[in-house]
């Protein structure tokens, strides 16, 4: 018992969270998604994984914003949400569009454009 | 945490807010609403008159430009930095607005045969348009960004528009997702600048930090002030990836010929011409301007990129036949030797009057060939084949003539304006070469994929000159598409394309002198 506190004090996270911390999830979450957008094969995982990248440079915008002191990065995320939310109103339309004509949604078997 | 709202600064940002300067983007979104409102009030029969009106109005906006060419916001800031106008970017906006032009004479000529609403198209269009003369002359990540992704959101629409085409849908979801995947990489890159340059003011800031990292001034001064940082330097190249996909550079070239053949063949000439030429606007402010402290590390990458592209582009080409992938892949190599240039603008400033004058010669070839492409297919416009184009000659002596000049002037033919395209910007890399010796090799190659391409293009116009021997119709096969018949103002936009191909190839007047002076 008396080992446990010690071995939480060396892995416990600092009072607070400073930018690199921020920067590291945001790191991670572009690198989840970008591997996701690659390895994934149904279009609307994918799709989340898209979000994800710009959720993941949102973040990063907020924490640089914070950290230095202006507000450019604000106003960039409020840029990012509503290019997101165009791209996903466009996007989810063609994959419906695309569902009713083709009857599937993943990747492997939309082929039709090929050499 | 931020400084209190400085009444005075907000007053002064507003009073920079000079809308003249932006008048043409703004016409150009009342003519997209206009036509918008046309469909809505007018009853059934005057409708179809509404694609005349977005020409029309284009030409107005065209003509307006022409005549105020040289505005008085020339080399000054607008919208409190947003926006930067130059004579490049009034040259872009002319190229932008007469693609769109030359987009929607193709338009009237391909949607009549596909069950499709029309007016929307010519919508999407101009405000397309509008979005990439901003672009182009955007000086600040914010306006820059926005910018792009109006552009990039309105092309995913535009490819997917043939909606009961599964080709069309098809392609849609391919550039959607390739499209997204690389503003998401480029918008990061743009994170990672502003919080780079960003820490005026903070303790331990980096030398040449800026209150304003977005603004493109600011940022190439922070650069140039630390030209080995890391992340500033991992920013710069993911920026650079975002702009190498609109440009179809290798290694981002994976999406162009399945788009390009999925696409209606409007979007096809307009992703090929204006959404190219914009990408290369922007490279040219980003490589010359904003990143140019970091051309230590940029102009080798932009090397390998274009042998790559140049090499690739060529390749692929000679082995296909259906003709939109035909014309991606040929154009991944124009790509190519647009890059070149831009890397020689690092040295030698004649080699950016070079690429705008290659961007126009490519775009009036493009089109001339796009337009007899809109002939030549059929209900299916995914289906082009070169099989398509035997005996076209013979058949329609004006579509084949015209045929063989766009094709010539794109693979470089002498006295053709291709031909000067490509004489200018090889002539710009070897002066630049005398400072970067690397582009001795990438002339060599851009050499070599000049005459390979000379194979591919011939290979089109001999299947349009010299009939092949073809087996007997069998009772499966599919008839080939009826030559539809050419429109007054097809015909005449043809005519003048393929006319304006040869005589900027002997002259070129004062656009090639103010090109290359400039």
């Amino acid at each position: 018992m008396s080992a446990l506190p010690s071995l939480l004090a060396v892995a416990s996270l600092p009072a607070e969270a400073g930018l690199n911390h921020y920067l590291l999830v945001s790191a991670l979450l572009f690198a989840i998604g970008f591997f996701g957008v690659l390895l994934r094969k149904n279009t609307l995982v994918i799709y989340m994984c898209l979000e994800l990248m710009l959720n993941a440079s949102a973040l990063a915008a907020v924490a640089f914003s914070r950290h230095n002191g202006t507000i450019d990065g604000l106003v960039l995320v409020f840029f990012i949400i509503t290019v997101a939310a165009a791209e996903v109103a466009v996007g989810l339309a063609i994959i419906v569009a695309l569902f009713r004509l083709r009857h599937t949604v993943q990747v492997e078997e939309l082929t039709l454009l090929k050499n | 945490m931020f400084a209190a709202i400085n009444l005075s600064a907000l007053q002064a940002a507003a009073g920079t807010n000079q809308w003249m300067a932006i008048y043409p983007e703004l016409m150009l979104g009342l003519l997209a609403l206009l036509l918008l409102g046309l469909e809505l009030v007018l009853p059934k029969a005057p409708r179809a008159l509404i694609p005349t009106v977005a020409i029309v109005g284009l030409v107005i906006v065209l003509v307006g430009l022409g005549i105020n060419f040289h505005t008085a916001f020339l080399n000054r800031d607008t919208f409190a930095g947003l926006l930067h106008h130059s004579d490049g970017g009034q040259f872009m906006r002319v190229f932008f607005v007469l693609s769109a032009i030359l987009v929607c004479i193709l338009a009237t000529v391909t949607l009549d045969r596909q069950p499709v609403s029309k007016v929307e198209f010519y919508h999407i269009v101009i405000v397309i348009t509008a979005a990439l003369m901003l672009l182009v002359q955007s000086n600040h990540f914010v306006m820059f960004f926005v910018a792009l992704e109006t552009v990039t959101v309105g092309f995913y629409i535009l490819v997917s528009y043939f909606r009961t085409s599964a080709y069309s849908l098809e392609a849609g979801l391919k550039y959607l997702i390739l499209g997204a995947l690389s503003s998401a990489i480029l918008l990061f890159g743009i994170v990672l600048l502003y919080g780079v340059a960003g820490s005026a003011g903070q303790q331990g800031a980096l030398p040449g930090a800026t209150a304003e990292p977005m603004n493109f001034g600011a940022l190439r001064g922070f650069l140039a002030a630390n030209p080995d940082n890391f992340l500033a330097n991992i920013g710069a190249v993911l920026v650079l990836a975002g702009v190498a996909f609109k440009i179809g550079a290798v290694p981002f070239q994976v999406w162009i010929p399945d788009v390009y053949q999925g696409a209606p063949t409007p979007v096809t000439a307009f992703l090929a011409v204006a959404s190219k030429a914009a990408g290369f606007a922007v490279l040219l402010t980003l490589v010359l301007n904003v990143f140019s402290p970091l051309q230590e590390v940029i102009v080798p990458v932009l090397s390998v990129m274009a042998a790559a592209t140049i090499l690739l582009g060529n390749l692929a080409a000679l082995s296909q036949h259906n003709v939109k992938r035909l014309m991606g892949l040929s154009g991944v190599s124009h790509a190519g030797y647009l890059l070149v240039g831009v890397i020689a603008g690092c040295r030698e400033p004649l080699a950016v009057g070079a690429v705008y004058f290659y961007l126009l010669a490519y775009l009036l070839a493009s089109f001339a060939v796009f337009m007899v492409m809109a002939h030549v297919s059929g209900s299916d416009d995914a289906d082009q084949d070169l099989e398509h184009y035997a005996n076209l000659a013979r058949e329609r002596p004006f579509l084949g003539a015209v045929l063989a000049v766009g094709l010539g002037s794109l693979a470089g033919i002498p006295p053709l304006a291709g031909f000067m395209g490509k004489l200018l910007i090889f002539i710009a890399a070897f002066k630049a070469a005398a400072y970067l010796p690397s582009l001795y090799w990438l002339l060599l190659v851009a050499v070599a994929g000049v005459v390979v391409s000379i194979y591919y293009y011939f290979g089109w116009i001999k299947a349009a000159f010299f009939p092949a021997w073809r087996p007997p119709p069998m009772a499966g096969d599919a008839a080939p598409p009826v030559i539809a018949r050419v429109g007054l103002t097809a015909g005449v936009t043809m005519v003048v394309l393929a006319f304006a191909s040869v005589i900027l190839g002997f002259y070129q007047g004062p656009l090639g002198a103010w090109l290359v002076t400039r």
